[in-house]
């Protein structure tokens, strides 16, 4: 059960960050195809009409910010300011962790309430997006939601550290590819030339 | 009174040690909870309508284009690429570090990533060229920075969406502040081998360097379809964005071949986990500076300040003092949204050029990833050489020296990041 919301989670992320790349590439081609003078292919294009890329781009990013948020708590990439309190004694700090991850669940669960009352007040209204004249309220469901997600993130993280002392880490300096490279012989540079190796001054032969 | 306790409270909830964004939330809703009578479903509508503006969806799009390329494969031809250039001059390799760092950084978009990426290749050749320690590190863990100032630039993009300055102008005027930054950089390295006479390399011939280049040259390109694209008017800021983002995913798939399609949901689930931290942040900084707003702070501080006759020379140096002290503390996204709105009123009234400021504060962001105790650099630095942080600082000292002169040039000269902009018809 929650192996599969792990997942929808993730798919639903990449697949927003995918989609929204490939919209607004395919807006920018469209505006400059259709101005290309090729009669029946310039009029088909012109048939074409892209004006609601750029509503459902952003649309689409904020909904994968609100629950790109909530897997973030998993991934542990929402960073605080952690200086005074690596300094506290080990019981100390791990009162002030504990005590963060709980205001991060109070804080997104009352936005998620709140989120909630602003979707019921604007499906009363019946307002529609401009462009694409979507429903308003099924648009704001992404704060009700994804905050929900959150809160529910928090006190899933704050229960594993209380259970193992374990908290999430993201590790900034990821790169791929590096493994592969360490172990390399650089001064070569992969120029298989026999131009480059050798130091010219002293120093170099260890 | 009222910025007194909005202030304390932030502060106060962020020394606990709780993600930013979530201390930036929590002071919102308890001042309006507390003090205010404004309706609180206000606050709910604006963390959706706070990001929702086509400006600030070219951070996703950025942060995808840089994870594409953001692969030990790139970093390596970048190597090779500035070796073949400066290799044979004083300080080596360590001089084509800084030229990598710079290009590495500039595609990447990330300065730790850059540390890591560059670092690791090119520390151990150093090393094992007679090279101390101490030297790679310094240069790796100061040039790792440049990223942010080089465009394209998300903390200028966090800038710009927070003052309303334009995206286009900022990425150019960025550009010649760069180059004698990394220029400075690289004259501070070429002295000190020059000094201890450090090994240097053989001077590659022009057809290495060819063969070097036009491997490099198609990450370079990134650069050229943002900065080409925005300056000729083909795209907005946010279409460049996505045009590069697919760029970077043909070039690193189906040109350099490091990246199998395979890896490319990780790719895009990566981005989207640190674009939507970045978007997290700056909903709850929306929402922070909609407070400040609504309760008139930066006028008050605007007239304060004024009235205390602080002349523009004067604020600036506040203003620089401000933000690295801040640089100890958090990371240069949260930094600039949330001192830039406050920041900003009062350098209007003292008639600071808007582009300006928001360059100098990006010299300052890239100052403080590199000085203790919380540079971000500093941090990652240490794992890839497995040197302490003390040690570290002392080995960053001449290139932060350099850094810090740098800065006081950036604030007190604006015609250095505003000529190009200018000459170029953007301002």
């Amino acid at each position: 059960m929650l192996k599969a919301l792990d997942h929808l989670e993730e798919w639903l992320i990449t697949f927003l960050m995918g989609a929204a790349t490939l919209v607004i590439f395919a807006a920018v081609l469209h505006r400059y195809a259709s101005n290309i003078p090729y009669p029946a292919f310039q009029d088909w294009l012109l048939t074409i009409n892209m004006s609601w890329a750029q509503e459902l781009c952003i649309y689409m990013f904020v909904w994968m910010a609100k629950f790109g948020a909530a897997y973030g708590v998993r991934t542990g990439i929402h960073v605080g300011v952690d200086v005074l309190i690596n300094r506290l004694s080990s019981k100390n700090r791990f009162k002030f962790v504990l005590f963060g991850l709980m205001a991060g669940a109070f804080f997104t669960g009352i936005i998620a309430v709140m989120g909630g009352g602003l979707v019921w007040h604007v499906r009363e209204g019946g307002t529609t997006t401009e462009v694409l004249e979507w429903p308003q309220w099924i648009v704001y469901m992404a704060i009700p939601l994804g905050s929900g997600l959150m809160c529910f993130r928090f006190l899933q993280v704050a229960w594993n550290f209380v259970k193992t002392g374990q908290l999430p880490h993201h590790d900034h300096g990821h790169v791929e590819g590096i493994e592969d490279l360490k172990n390399e012989d650089l001064i070569p540079l992969a120029l298989k030339d026999n131009l480059h190796p050798r130091n010219v001054r002293k120093g170099g032969e260890k | 009174m009222n910025a007194a306790i909005i202030f304390v409270l932030l502060l106060v909830l962020m020394l606990t040690g709780m993600p930013i964004s979530i201390s930036l939330g929590l002071t919102v809703l308890t001042f309006f909870f507390s003090f205010s009578n404004d309706p609180m479903t206000v606050v709910a509508q604006k963390l959706f309508t706070g990001i929702e503006k086509f400006e600030i969806m070219a951070i996703p799009f950025f942060i995808l284009a840089g994870n594409f390329l953001t692969h030990g494969g790139v970093a390596r031809r970048m190597i090779n690429f500035a070796t073949s250039m400066v290799g044979h001059w004083h300080g080596g390799l360590g001089l084509a570090g800084v030229m990598a760092c710079a290009l590495f950084a500039a595609v990447s978009g990330s300065s730790p990533a850059t540390v890591v990426a560059i670092g690791s290749i090119l520390l151990p050749a150093m090393v094992k060229q007679g090279f101390p320690k101490s030297f790679g590190a310094g240069v790796i863990t100061t040039s790792g920075a440049l990223g942010i100032l080089i465009p394209p630039s998300i903390v200028m993009v966090m800038y710009s969406v927070s003052t309303s300055t334009s995206v286009g102008a900022l990425f150019m005027a960025g550009i010649v502040p760069g180059l004698v930054m990394a220029s400075l950089l690289g004259l501070t390295t070429w002295w000190k081998a020059r000094k201890n006479d450090y090994p240097r390399m053989p001077k590659a011939t022009w057809r290495v360097r060819l063969k070097a280049f036009r491997e490099s040259v198609w990450g370079l390109l990134l650069i050229v379809v943002v900065m080409g694209g925005i300056y000729t008017g083909v795209f907005t800021p946010t279409e460049a964005a996505a045009m590069s983002a697919v760029y970077a995913f043909l070039i690193a798939t189906f040109v350099y071949k490091d990246m199998g399609l395979k890896k490319v949901p990780k790719v895009l689930l990566d981005s989207a986990n640190m674009s939507a931290m970045l978007l997290y942040i700056i909903t709850n900084a929306m929402l922070f500076s909609f407070l400040l707003t609504s309760e008139q702070i930066p006028q008050i501080m605007a007239d304060w300040i004024i009235g205390k006759g602080l002349g523009p020379i004067a604020f600036l140096l506040v203003v620089n003092v401000l933000l690295l002290v801040a640089g100890n503390f958090m990371e240069p996204s949260s930094i600039v949204l949330i001192m830039a709105p406050i920041l900003f009123p009062v350098a209007m009234k003292l008639g600071i050029n808007p582009v300006h400021f928001g360059i100098l504060i990006t010299v300052n962001m890239e100052v403080g990833m590199c000085h203790p105790p919380v540079g971000l650099n500093l941090y990652v630095a240490s794992g890839v050489t497995k040197m302490g942080i003390t040690e570290l600082t002392v080995a960053v000292w001449p290139w932060l020296l350099t850094m810090l002169g740098f800065l006081i040039l950036v604030t007190y000269w604006p015609a250095l990041s505003l000529w190009l902009p200018k000459t170029l018809g953007m301002l």
